[in-house]
C-alpha cells in the first residue's frame, strides 16, 4: 500500500466512528456530526465515503502545536531573523558518528557544514551527511503509525504493547529480539542492555548490509580480540591499499582524507607519500593511487601471501604454481624501506584472513604507533548478540513473538535465500520503527514511524571511539518515536522522553559537573575524551593455515563483488534526489547502477554500456544493464547495493537493480548476455582524454617535477592587447589542489545544497541538462584494460576577461568590482550565448521549470540564495551570499573584510579549495597561486581565470616501469 | 501562349505580349472570384502546419524551451539555425529584387514579385525564431534600448544585439520594399475590379495611387532609394548573423569568413527557393511566355556561382582548421567529417556544392525536374550546413568532458515545419490576392522592347 493511499484511509477509519473526528466536524458542519453518530447501513457509508473525501484534510489542520501559531510578540533572544542559527549534533552512517554542524534560519535547518572539532569531521563532511537535510524534510516520511497496514492511534499501539510487555514478563523475553543496525550510541546500548536483564531471554541483533564483520575477524584472528585499526596517513610514507575503502566507506574516511592530502602535494609536505593501490574494481584510493596495480579475488590474496612471504618471519611461501607479478620485488623493497612509517591496508569487503595477514605485516613493518595505531572497538556488532540468520532461522521455527526492528531494512537488505519476509510473517507482533514506510515496515505487523535524527536526542560514537551527543535541530515535522523513546517504551509504559534519557546516561560519565559538561558537549558536539583507549594486544605467531586459508577461486570464473553504491549507501538513501543525482565518482551514472565490467570482458560477450545481462550466483540471478569500467578487474564484476527498493518513497521506487538477491551467496558466477537495452545516464559521454590533456589538466611525476620545477607551471604569459583588473580592494580567488582532490563529490552536494541546485531526474540527465554548478571531471588516460585515472573539480573560472560577458545581449552576466563573475537572474533573457562561449562549460540552463519541482518543500531551501526560475542560466557565484555575509559583518566591525569560506571549500575533507582575498599577498590563496604548481585550465584562451589549479603531481616508484608513464609534455 | 518547354535562347518576354494583355492577365489572376483547385490543394496543408506552429508555440511559451532537443553543452539548436536558414532565403529574395534593380537587369521584371514575396515572408518565419529560441520570450523587449526606471541598457557588445536590430530595420525595410513596389500594381487591380468588395479592398491597400506624374516620380524615386538601402541592408543582416558565430571563441565559429561566407549562402538558398517557386507558378498560372528558359538559366548561372563560392568557403574551413594549431579545432573537424554527425557534413557539401555543378551544362540549366531537384538539394543542403555550423561546434567544446550530442525532439521538427507551412501558405496567400508579376516594370519592359524594335 502506498503513502497516498494511507491518507485516504484514515479519514474512512476516523468517519466510522471517531469522537475526535466527530467534535471536529460538528465545530465545521454541525448537521453532519448528527448523523455521523448514528449507525452504519450501507447508503450511509456511501455518504459518507463522499463527505470523507471532502474532509480529507481537516485532521490535518490540527497539530500539538496550534496554540503556538500566533506571531511572538517577544522573539526568543537566539533567533534573528535573516542571520542563521548553527547547532553541533552528528551524522550516523552504519553506526558510526561524523561530528556536523547544521545552520538554521528562523528555525529552519537548511545547510549542514562539518563540526571542526570532531575527530571523524575536523570540519569537513561528505555527500551523505549533507543531503540528510533532504531526508528530514522528506515528503514521503511516514506521519502516522499502521497496525497491518491500517492507521492506528498511538494509543493503541502502546496498548498492544502493555499486553506484550505482561506476556513478556511471564516467560522472562523468551520470545522477544531486537534487531538493530550496528549500534555505537552509549544510550541504546545502555537501554538494550537494560532490556535484555530485564528480559533475560531476550536476544539483540546487529545487522548491517555492509558489514565490517572481516576487519572484526581479522583482528580476532591476528591479535585474538577484535580491535579497530586507526591509520595515521600522515605519518606513513608508503601506503599499500589492497581493494582499500579508506577514503570512500571506512569510518573515518573523512580525517583520513585529510591526512592522505597532506602527504600528496610536493610544495607542502617534506615528503610525498607513496600509495600503492592493488584491488579488483577501481576505489577513490586506487584511482589517486601512484601505483594502481589490478588483481582479481585471488590474485589478490596471492600476492598478499608472497609480500607476508617476504616480511613476516615464518610465513609460508606463496603457491608457487601461480605465477607473481614482476612489480612485486621493487614493492617489497620500497616496503622493507620504509620499515615504521608504512601501512598495509585491506578493504572491509575483503576476508578475514587478508586482514589478519595484513596486521602480520604491519606488525614486521614496525607501524605500529607511527603510521597506525590499534583500538579498542568502537561497537560490539558482530562479536556480540545474536546473527541474523540464526535470527531469522528462529522466526521460522515461531519461537519468536515480538520482534522489534530499529531503522533496519532486513526484508530489502537480508540476503534473499534466508527469507526473512516469510519469517516476519512468523512472527506475530513485529514492531518497525523506520523513517519511511520501507519493505520491512510495510510488513511489519506495528509500523512505527522514526523521528529523525535532527527531531530527538540520541548519542554516537565516531570511529575512535570519540562520543557526540546528537541533540534536537527541530520540533517533529511528523509524529514519531525515537529509538530511544521506542526501547524506553518497552521497558515501561510510563515512559522516559529521550531527552531524560540521554541525559541520565551522561550523568553518569560527567559526575558532579554535569551542567558545565553537558553544555560543552551539546556547543562543541564532541564528548571529551571519550575516544577508547590503545590496545596493548600484541600479535598472535601467525598460525600455519592462515597463509593459505584466504579463499582461492579459479581464476576463470567471474566473481561478483558487491559494495556500498558511492551515492546511496545500503539504500537508506535511495529516497534522496540529491544523492540519486549525484554522479558516481569513476563512471559518472546518476540514477542507476549497472554491473560493472572490464573492457576486455565486454569484448569478450559483446556488450557494451547499457545492454542488458543476467548474472547469477547459485542458482539466484539478476538482469541488468552493464557499464564498461575502465580499470576493473577483468574476473571480477561489481555491482553497487542500494537500489531497486520496492518502497522507498516516490524518488527511489524501482530506480535501478537490486542486488541484495546475490548477497552471501558461494560459488562463481556467470553473466549472460540478455537482448536488450537501457539507456543509462552518466554526465560524461567521453572518457579518454584529448591529446591536448596538459592544457586542461597538468600532471607530472615527482622526479620529473624535482629536475624540472617549472615544467608544470605556466612558462610565459600570453601577450594581450588589453586587459583591465578590477579596480575593488578585494580579488576574491581560487586555488584547487589537484593533488589532494579524491573525487568524492562532497563538494559537489555542498554546493548544491547551498545554492539550491536543482535536482533534473534521469530523462533530463539523459537530454544532457544537469544542473550542477561545480562537477569534477574525470578523465582517464592510457591502457583502458589499466588507465591512469584524474580527478579535477570544475566550477566557474570567474575570468578576468570573461568571454560570457561579451556576448549577453541584455547584460545579465557582468563582472564586479572585486572580480566576480556575476550573474543577474532578473537580467536574464535566457539566450544562453554566454553558455556557447564559455570555454570551460560551467554554466548550466533551466530548460524546464525544475526549481517548481523538487522534491522538498519550500522551507527546506536557503534564503540567502535566489531559486531560478525557467529560462534562466545559472552558475557558480563564489558563493557570493557567504562574501556578502562576511562583508557586511566587517562593515559592521569597520574592518576590511576577512576570511570567506565558499561551501565547497568547507565540505571539502582534503582541503583541495582554498578560497580567498588573492590581493592580500597574506592569504592562502595568494601564496597558493605563487606555487610552481600552479596554472590556468586553457590558459591560451587568454580568459586569466581567477580560479587556477595546482598541477598534479604523481610519486611513482622509479623501479617499477609501467606504473604511471610521463605525460607527453 | 502554350505550354512549352523552356529554351535556353527564349527571349526575356515572348513576342507579342502587350501591355495591355500583360496587364489584363495578371490582373485576372488576382481577380478570380474562386481560387484554383490546385490553389486549395496546396494551401490545406500549408494551413494545417501553421496550425502545427501555433500549437508548438503555445506549448513552448507553457512548458519552456525543455520541450526541445537543446541541452548541455548544444545550447542553441532548431531556433538558431532555422533562423539563420530563413534569413538567408529571405536574403535571396532580396539581392534579386533589390541589387538586380539596381543594375537595370531586364530579366528580373516578371520574377521579383515572387523574390519579394520570398524575401518577405521568409523574413516572417525567420523574425519568430529569435523570440521563440529565448529562455523567457516574454521579455524579449529587454533587447531594446527603452528608458526604464533602472536606467538598464542592451550590452553593445554582443553579437546578438546587433544582429536583433539589424533583423529589425531588415524586416521593416523589406514589409516597406514590397509594399512600395506593389503600390501602382494595386492601383491597377483596383481599377479593373468589378464587385464592391474588391474595389473597396484595393482601393485602401492601394493608399489613393491614382498614376500622376508626380506620383510616379515619388514611387520611383522611393523604391529606387528603398532598394538602395536594402541591397546593403541585406549584406549586413547576414553579416552579422554571420558574427553571432564569429564573434564567440567556440570552436568551429571563430572564424573571419563567416559574414562573407554566410552572404554567399543566403545568395545560394535565395535562388533555390526563387527557382523553387517560380518553376511551379508559371506552369500552374501559365506565365511560361513571362517567366522564360532565359530566366531560369540566368538564375541556374547565378546559383552555381554562388555554389562555388560557397566551395570556397568550404575549402578555407579546412585550410585554415590545418593551417591552425588548435587542436579543438582540429577535433571539431575530425568528428564533422568523420565522426558521428558525417552525414551532415558531406550532406552539405555534396547538395551545396557538387550538385549544382550540373548547372555547367547547358541543358540541365533549362531542364525543369533537373533544377527542381538540385535547387530542393541546395534548400537541404544549406539547411544542413546550418546545421553543422549550429550543432557540431557546441557539441565539441574545448574540454572533452564537456562533450555531447544533440537530437531534434517532435517539436523541433513540429516547429521547423510549421514556418515551412506558414512561408509557403503566405507565398499562396500573395499570389492569390496581389499580382503575382510586377505589372509596372514589366509594362516599361515591354514599352522599351517596343521602342527598341520600333527604332530598329
Amino acid at each position: 500500500m502506498n503513502h497516498a493511499s494511507d491518507r485516504l484511509w484514515r479519514s474512512l477509519e476516523e468517519a466510522g466512528g471517531n469522537a475526535d473526528f466527530i467534535a471536529r466536524v460538528s465545530q465545521e458542519f454541525p448537521n453532519l456530526a448528527a448523523s455521523l453518530a448514528a449507525p452504519i447501513d450501507r447508503r450511509r457509508a456511501l455518504k459518507l465515503m463522499a463527505a470523507s473525501l471532502l474532509m480529507n484534510g481537516l485532521p490535518g489542520c490540527d497539530s500539538k502545536l496550534s496554540e503556538n501559531l500566533i506571531p511572538a510578540v517577544r522573539v526568543p533572544s537566539n533567533i534573528v531573523p535573516a542571520l542563521q542559527n548553527s547547532y553541533a549534533t552528528a551524522h550516523v552512517l552504519g553506526g558510526y558518528a561524523t561530528g556536523i554542524v547544521v545552520s538554521h534560519y528562523m528555525g529552519r535547518p537548511v545547510k549542514v557544514a562539518g563540526n571542526p572539532h570532531h575527530p571523524a569531521s575536523l570540519g569537513a563532511i561528505d555527500a551523505f551527511a549533507q543531503a540528510s537535510l533532504l531526508n528530514f524534510y522528506d515528503p514521503d516520511r511516514a506521519a502516522e503509525i499502521a497496525h497491518r497496514g491500517i492507521p492506528a492511534a498511538r494509543a493503541d499501539f502502546e496498548t498492544a504493547l502493555a499486553a506484550q510487555r505482561l506476556s513478556l514478563g511471564a516467560d522472562r523475553g523468551a520470545g522477544l529480539r531486537i534487531l538493530t543496525g550496528t549500534v555505537t550510541s552509549p544510550t541504546l546500548i545502555a537501554q538494550i542492555r537494560a532490556l535484555l536483564e530485564q528480559y533475560p531471554r531476550a536476544q539483540w541483533t546487529q545487522w548491517e548490509p555492509i558489514s565490517r564483520d572481516a576487519v572484526m575477524q581479522g583482528a580476532q584472528l591476528a591479535y585474538g580480540r577484535p580491535l579497530e585499526l586507526i591509520p595515521r596517513l600522515e605519518q606513513a610514507d608508503i601506503l599499500v591499499a589492497i581493494d582499500s575503502d579508506l577514503l570512500c566507506s571506512a569510518p573515518g574516511r573523512l580525517r583520513y582524507a585529510r591526512e592522505f592530502a597532506q602527504r600528496r602535494n610536493p610544495n607542502r609536505t617534506h615528503a610525498m607519500s607513496r600509495i600503492y593501490a592493488i584491488e579488483p574494481t577501481p576505489t577513490l584510493l586506487g584511482s589517486v593511487a601512484d601505483h594502481r596495480f589490478i588483481a582479481g579475488p585471488a590474485q589478490l590474496a596471492h600476492i598478499l601471501v608472497a609480500l607476508a612471504a617476504g616480511i613476516v618471519d615464518g610465513a609460508s611461501a606463496p603457491d608457487p604454481a601461480r605465477s607473481l607479478p614482476d612489480w612485486i620485488v621493487p614493492l617489497l623493497e620500497d616496503m622493507k624501506g620504509a620499515r615504521g612509517r608504512i601501512l598495509v591496508h585491506v578493504g572491509a569487503s575483503q576476508p578475514a584472513e587478508l586482514h589478519a595477514l595484513a596486521h602480520a605485516i604491519n606488525d614486521a613493518l614496525g607501524g605500529r604507533g607511527v603510521s597506525f595505531d590499534l583500538i579498542e572497538p568502537v561497537s560490539n556488532a558482530g562479536s556480540a548478540g545474536q546473527p541474523l540468520r540464526s535470527l531469522i532461522a528462529e522466526m521460522q521455527s515461531g519461537r519468536v513473538q515480538n520482534l522489534l526492528i530499529i531503522d533496519s531494512n532486513p526484508l530489502y537488505s537480508a540476503p534473499a535465500a534466508w527469507n526473512f519476509e516469510e519469517a516476519l510473517r512468523q512472527v506475530s507482533f513485529s514492531v518497525a520503527l523506520a523513517q519511511h514506510p520501507d519493505e520491512t515496515a510495510q510488513a511489519a505487523a506495528w509500523f512505527v514511524p522514526q523521528t529523525h535524527d535532527w527531531e530527538t536526542w540520541s548519542d554516537a560514537r565516531a570511529f575512535d571511539g570519540t562520543a557526540s551527543i546528537l541533540q534536537p535541530q527541530a520540533l517533529p515535522l511528523y509524529d514519531g518515536l525515537g529509538a530511544v523513546e521506542m526501547l524506553e517504551l518497552y521497558r515501561a509504559p510510563a515512559a522516559r522522553s529521550a531527552e531524560q534519557v540521554v541525559r541520565g546516561t551522561w550523568k553518569r560519565q560527567f559526575g558532579d559537573g554535569f551542567d558545565a559538561a553537558w553544555h560543552e558537549s551539546l556547543a562543541t558536539g564532541v564528548v571529551p575524551d571519550t575516544a577508547c583507549a590503545k590496545s596493548g594486544a600484541r600479535l598472535r605467531a601467525l598460525p600455519a593455515q592462515l597463509n593459505s586459508s584466504a579463499p582461492i577461486n579459479d581464476d576463470a570464473a567471474l566473481t561478483v563483488l558487491l559494495r556500498p553504491d558511492p551515492s546511496l549507501w545500503d539504500g537508506r538513501f535511495a529516497n534522496n534526489p540529491w544523492l540519486q543525482e549525484l554522479p558516481r565518482p569513476l563512471t559518472k551514472l546518476v540514477w542507476d547502477n549497472p554491473l560493472l565490467i572490464a573492457p576486455a570482458l565486454a569484448a569478450r560477450l559483446h556488450l557494451e554500456n547499457g545492454d542488458l545481462a543476467r548474472v547469477t550466483v547459485a542458482r539466484s540471478s539478476v538482469t541488468a544493464p552493464v557499464w564498461i569500467m575502465p580499470g576493473q578487474a577483468p574476473e571480477c564484476i561489481t555491482a553497487w547495493l542500494g537500489s531497486g527498493r520496492r518502497a522507498a518513497g516516490s524518488i527511489g521506487d524501482g530506480q535501478g537493480i537490486d542486488y541484495y538477491p546475490l548477497t552471501q551467496l558461494p560459488g562463481a558466477a556467470t553473466l549472460q548476455k540478455q537482448p536488450g537495452h537501457v539507456r543509462l545516464a552518466s554526465t560524461v559521454h567521453h572518457n579518454l582524454l584529448l591529446a591536448a590533456s596538459q592544457e586542461v589538466l597538468r600532471h607530472g611525476t615527482l622526479s620529473d617535477y624535482l629536475a624540472h620545477p617549472g615544467v608544470a607551471s605556466t612558462a610565459q604569459p600570453e601577450p594581450h592587447i588589453y586587459r583591465t583588473a578590477p579596480p575593488g580592494a578585494a580579488a576574491w580567488a581560487m586555488s584547487i589542489d589537484l593533488n589532494a582532490c579524491i573525487g568524492c563529490n562532497a563538494c559537489i552536494v555542498a554546493c548544491q545544497a547551498e545554492n539550491n541546485i536543482s535536482v533534473v531526474g534521469k530523462d533530463q540527465v539523459l537530454a544532457e541538462r544537469e544542473m550542477h554548478w561545480l562537477r569534477i571531471d574525470r578523465y582517464f588516460a592510457g591502457d583502458p584494460d589499466a588507465p591512469e585515472s584524474f580527478f579535477q573539480p570544475v566550477l566557474c573560472m570567474h575570468c578576468e576577461q570573461a568571454p560570457c560577458e561579451n556576448v549577453c545581449p541584455v547584460g545579465a552576466t557582468v563582472h564586479d568590482s572585486e572580480g566576480l563573475n556575476v550573474m543577474v537572474y532578473n537580467r536574464c533573457v535566457g539566450t544562453r550565448f554566454c553558455s556557447n562561449n564559455c570555454p570551460y562549460k560551467v554554466r548550466r540552463f533551466n530548460f524546464l521549470p525544475y526549481a517548481r519541482e523538487q522534491h522538498r518543500p519550500p522551507q527546506s531551501w536557503n534564503p540567502d540564495v535566489t531559486v531560478r526560475v525557467r529560462g534562466v542560466m545559472e552558475k557558480c557565484s563564489y558563493c557570493v551570499q557567504r562574501i556578502a555575509e562576511a562583508r557586511i559583518a566587517a562593515d559592521r566591525e569597520s574592518r576590511p573584510i576577512g576570511a570567506v569560506r565558499t561551501a565547497c571549500q568547507s565540505a571539502c575533507p582534503t582541503r583541495a579549495f582554498t578560497f580567498g582575498n588573492s590581493a592580500d599577498p597574506d592569504s592562502e590563496v595568494a601564496r597558493r597561486k605563487s606555487s610552481p604548481l600552479n596554472f590556468s585550465m586553457l590558459e591560451r584562451q587568454g580568459t586569466a581565470p581567477r580560479t587556477t589549479y595546482e598541477a598534479l603531481i604523481r610519486n611513482p616508484n622509479p623501479a617499477i616501469g609501467a606504473g604511471r608513464k610521463a605525460p607527453p609534455s | 501562349m502554350s505550354a512549352r518547354t523552356p529554351r535556353l535562347d527564349d527571349p526575356v518576354i515572348a513576342a507579342g505580349i502587350s501591355m495591355a494583355s500583360m496587364t489584363d492577365r495578371i490582373c485576372a489572376i488576382t481577380l478570380r472570384e474562386r481560387p484554383f483547385v490546385w490553389w486549395w490543394i496546396a494551401f490545406a496543408p500549408c494551413l494545417a502546419l501553421t496550425a502545427l506552429l501555433a500549437v508548438a508555440i503555445a506549448y513552448l511559451f507553457c512548458r519552456g524551451i525543455g520541450i526541445w532537443g537543446v541541452n548541455w553543452p548544444v545550447m542553441w539548436g532548431f531556433a538558431i539555425l532555422s533562423y539563420v536558414w530563413w534569413i538567408a532565403i529571405a536574403s535571396g529574395g532580396t539581392i534579386i529584387s533589390a541589387l538586380f534593380f539596381l543594375t537595370r537587369s531586364e530579366w528580373r521584371d516578371s520574377i521579383n514579385r515572387i523574390a519579394e514575396s520570398m524575401m518577405l515572408f521568409g523574413a516572417l518565419a525567420a523574425g519568430i525564431y529569435p523570440i521563440l529560441h529565448l529562455g523567457r520570450p516574454w521579455l524579449f523587449y529587454w533587447l531594446f534600448f527603452y528608458p526604464n526606471s533602472m536606467t538598464l541598457w542592451a550590452q553593445f557588445r554582443s553579437p546578438l544585439l546587433w544582429d536583433f536590430w539589424a533583423l529589425l530595420t531588415y524586416v521593416l525595410a523589406s514589409v516597406l520594399f514590397w509594399y512600395f513596389g506593389l503600390l501602382p500594381d494595386l492601383a491597377s487591380v483596383r481599377d479593373r475590379a468589378v464587385s464592391r468588395g474588391k474595389r473597396r479592398f484595393y482601393g485602401v491597400l492601394a493608399c489613393g495611387f491614382r498614376g500622376s506624374r508626380l506620383q510616379w516620380t515619388h514611387m520611383r524615386a522611393a523604391y529606387a532609394v528603398m532598394a538602395a538601402i536594402m541591397a546593403p541592408v541585406v549584406v549586413s543582416i547576414h553579416s552579422i548573423v554571420g558574427l553571432d558565430f564569429a564573434g564567440a571563441a567556440t570552436p568551429g565559429w571563430h572564424s573571419t569568413e563567416f559574414p562573407p561566407f554566410f552572404v554567399c549562402g543566403a545568395l545560394l538558398s535565395g535562388f533555390a527557393i526563387t527557382l523553387l517557386l517560380v518553376i511551379p507558378l508559371r506552369r500552374m498560372l501559365h506565365l511560361q511566355d513571362m517567366m522564360t528558359g532565359r530566366h531560369l538559366d540566368v538564375l541556374c548561372k547565378l546559383l552555381l556561382t554562388s555554389s562555388l563560392c560557397i566551395a570556397y568557403a568550404y575549402l578555407m574551413d579546412a585550410f585554415t582548421t590545418f593551417y591552425g594549431a588548435d587542436p579543438a579545432e582540429h577535433e571539431l573537424f575530425r568528428m564533422r567529417a568523420f565522426g558521428e554527425y558525417m552525414p551532415v557534413y558531406w550532406g552539405a557539401l555534396v547538395f551545396n556544392c557538387l550538385l549544382p555543378q550540373l548547372f555547367w551544362i547547358k541543358r540541365v540549366r533549362v531542364h525543369t525536374p533537373g533544377i527542381v531537384a538540385i535547387c530542393l538539394g541546395v534548400v537541404i543542403g544549406m539547411w544542413l550546413e546550418r546545421y553543422e555550423i549550429v550543432v557540431t561546434s557546441l557539441a565539441r567544446p574545448h574540454l572533452s568532458s564537456a562533450w555531447g550530442a544533440f537530437h531534434g525532439t517532435f517539436w523541433d521538427w513540429a516547429t521547423l515545419f510549421g514556418t515551412i507551412g506558414m512561408f509557403l501558405g503566405g507565398i499562396l496567400l500573395a499570389v492569390r490576392f496581389v499580382p503575382v508579376v510586377s505589372m509596372h516594370e514589366m509594362r516599361e519592359l515591354i514599352a522599351s522592347r517596343t521602342a527598341a524594335e520600333s527604332g530598329a
